[in-house]
């Protein structure tokens, strides 16, 4: 079973997210924010991180540099989930396999996850 | 940040941006300060904290929004977008999203607190709001508890010089702790009027400034909010001092201009009285197309579309168009909605100082009579308003129509009018035999003689000619002339103009 981090600070996109990658058969952790997501990733094999582009405390462009900069994390992909345009995200941190711009429809999501996993 | 006299640096101003609530602030929110935005769902606290930031942002600043609600910022940004200040290019960079609810439900106040000065810090925010202070309120052990989280973010606001809004839906007109410790207390309302809305905004508290008291209306609508300082606090001081002159601003109707020994003296408030189809409007006409260059004019009417008006000034030879074409007129029409009074005038006075209007004509009084939810205000509204029109060096001219269209008593429409106006001019019908006359008198005029005599005048397709004295009859001012008992056999009928 493979294993998909979601990382965001709002608890209803969490919810959504969360409860359709395990309806399509995922194990899914969640953090609420990119430290809090750190930790998540230092715990075990996450084949996929799912973040938020904006959260407390650490955001999600700051995960991503954390993940590229470390060796056990650079290689797994993510997916980064924003409101604001791609081009805006982009300026930050371009390190990202997909982009899913909020708000999205679950067969996007699922269909994206499906790609970047293969 | 300026110094006082003592050298203490006085406290910098954060302005809003948001039109009208900068001058009900007096220059804004103060930096470092905390504020309670507080209303029921529905009253416009999320829409004007947004509109606050995105202008922050546009103005150079960094402001943060922080929400402790299950509310995802994904549906608030859609909610926002159609908006005319919503610019997607300052987010994230100069305005940051996120939420704060995991944190306050796992950590509580003290977790959210340290999210809260993260994000000022992290994010250089000079701006900084908090949507859902009751859910912090609500997981607080105790009201002490609350009130160290206030005081700890007031001390981290002010040591860091970032204005924070903290947004609640909170009851109102309830004291809470936070209410005595924050800098200053909004509070909104949508309030219903009978059938009607009407949002306001009322300045509960504000440390360290003067504000405008009282309650102010404010719109939103997809340009954003806007208020509208309510016109007897705004003006209780007119803008400018008035400056009195002797000069005598023509109406353009010779005969009338005779009556009034040369015309209406500038800068003051003219109440043209009579009833409906009696000339009010074509009076108007003519005072409008003697302006110039010099003299820019302005039509604010209520009833008639700019293009009614200048098909109907064509037909009496007058001629408007080439006036507005020319730049000297500008006619501008509120179409009869549910307008906000404050509005009006805001919208009036904006177009006097754009165009330094010097001659004004409103059409009529009707129209801001109709506005108005509360009655006992029209009489300091328009006492303010007609005071800042004065001080502008603007000759105003109102229509009141009065409901009788013959009799022997003319009803000023609202009370306590009268006295603000320092020049009345009466139009009224008069029945002999079996025919209408249009007759003009000149009730008063300020620190001026005039001609008092009841003059007939006629509305021709070369516009409005003042003929003789309507002598010969007795009980003109009852409506109904008749010819007195000695004069009977040779009645003496009115002179018809020379047109």
């Amino acid at each position: 079973m493979q294993t998909i981090l979601v990382v965001d600070d709002e608890l209803g996109a969490i919810e959504v997210v969360a409860t359709a990658l395990e309806d399509e058969g995922y194990r899914v952790l969640t953090a609420a924010n990119g430290r809090h997501g750190l930790e998540k990733l230092a715990e075990g094999q996450v084949d996929l991180a799912v973040i938020d582009f904006m959260m407390p405390l650490m955001d999600g462009a700051a995960l991503g540099r954390a993940m590229k900069e470390d060796p056990a994390l650079r290689n797994i992909p993510i997916i980064m989930m924003s409101a604001v345009g791609e081009s805006l995200v982009r300026e930050r941190f371009s390190g990202y396999t997909a982009f899913l711009r909020k708000p999205f429809r679950i067969s996007a999501l699922i269909d994206t996850v499906r790609r970047v996993l293969g | 940040m300026t110094q006082l006299d003592d050298g203490v640096p006085a406290l910098g101003r954060l302005p809003s941006g948001i039109a009208g609530l900068d001058d009900i602030l007096r220059g804004g929110f103060l930096e470092g300060g905390v504020y309670i935005i507080q209303g029921a769902p529905g009253a416009g606290k999320t829409v004007l904290a947004n509109e606050i930031c995105f202008r922050h942002a546009a103005a150079g600043g960094r402001a943060g929004y922080v929400t402790l609600l299950a509310e995802m910022h994904t549906r608030l940004l859609q909610h926002l977008r159609p908006m005319a200040f919503f610019d997607e290019s300052v987010i994230p960079d100069s305005l940051y999203y996120v939420s704060a609810f995991h944190t306050l439900e796992g950590d509580g106040l003290k977790g959210l607190i340290d999210v809260l000065r993260r994000e000022i810090k992290g994010q250089r925010a000079n701006l900084l709001v908090v949507d859902g202070l009751v859910a912090a309120q609500e997981s607080a052990p105790s009201d002490r508890d609350f009130k160290k989280f206030i005081h700890e973010l007031q001390a981290h606001a002010s040591a860091s010089g970032c204005t924070v809004l903290l947004l609640t839906s909170g009851a109102l007109r309830t004291i809470s702790p936070e209410h005595t410790m924050v800098d200053g207390v909004l509070e909104l309302e949508d309030q219903l009027f009978e059938f009607r809305t009407e949002r306001s905004l009322l300045i509960r508290k504000f440390r360290g400034s003067g504000f405008l008291r009282g309650r102010h209306s404010f719109r939103i609508t997809d340009d954003g909010v806007k208020f509208f300082p309510r016109v007897e606090a705004l003006f209780a001081s007119t803008s400018r001092p008035q400056v009195l002159s002797d000069a005598k601003i023509a109406v353009g109707i010779p005969g009338i201009d005779k009556m009034l020994l040369g015309g209406l003296p500038a800068a003051t408030t003219t109440g043209l009285i009579g009833a409906s189809g009696i000339g009010k409007t074509t009076i108007g006409l003519h005072f409008l197309s003697a302006s110039s260059a010099a003299e820019p004019g302005l039509m604010f009417g209520f009833f008639e579309t700019p293009e009614r008006l200048c098909v109907k000034a064509k037909h009496q030879d007058l001629h408007v168009t080439a006036a507005v074409e020319r730049g000297d007129v500008e006619m501008l029409w509120q179409p009869q909605r549910e307008n906000v009074l404050d509005e009006l005038a805001h919208r009036l006075l904006e177009a006097v100082r754009r165009r330094k209007v010097k001659r004004l004509f409103i059409d009529g009084l009707g129209g801001f009579l109709e506005s108005a939810i509360s009655p006992q205000r029209v009489s300091r509204f328009f006492s303010c308003l007609t005071n800042e029109l004065r001080a502008l060096g603007v000759t105003t001219i109102f229509t009141m129509e009065v409901p009788e269209i013959t009799g022997p008593v003319i009803r000023v429409p609202a009370t306590g009018l009268s006295p603000l106006l320092e020049n009345l001019i009466f139009l009224r019908f008069v029945e002999r035999g079996s025919s209408l006359h249009r007759l003009v008198s000149v009730h008063k005029v300020r620190d001026s003689g005039h001609d008092p005599s009841l003059r007939e005048f006629f509305i021709t397709d070369r516009g409005v000619h003042v003929g003789e004295m309507f002598s010969g009859v007795e009980g003109v001012t009852t409506g109904v002339a008749r010819e007195p008992a000695s004069a009977a056999a040779s009645p003496q009928p009115p002179t018809t103009p020379d047109v």
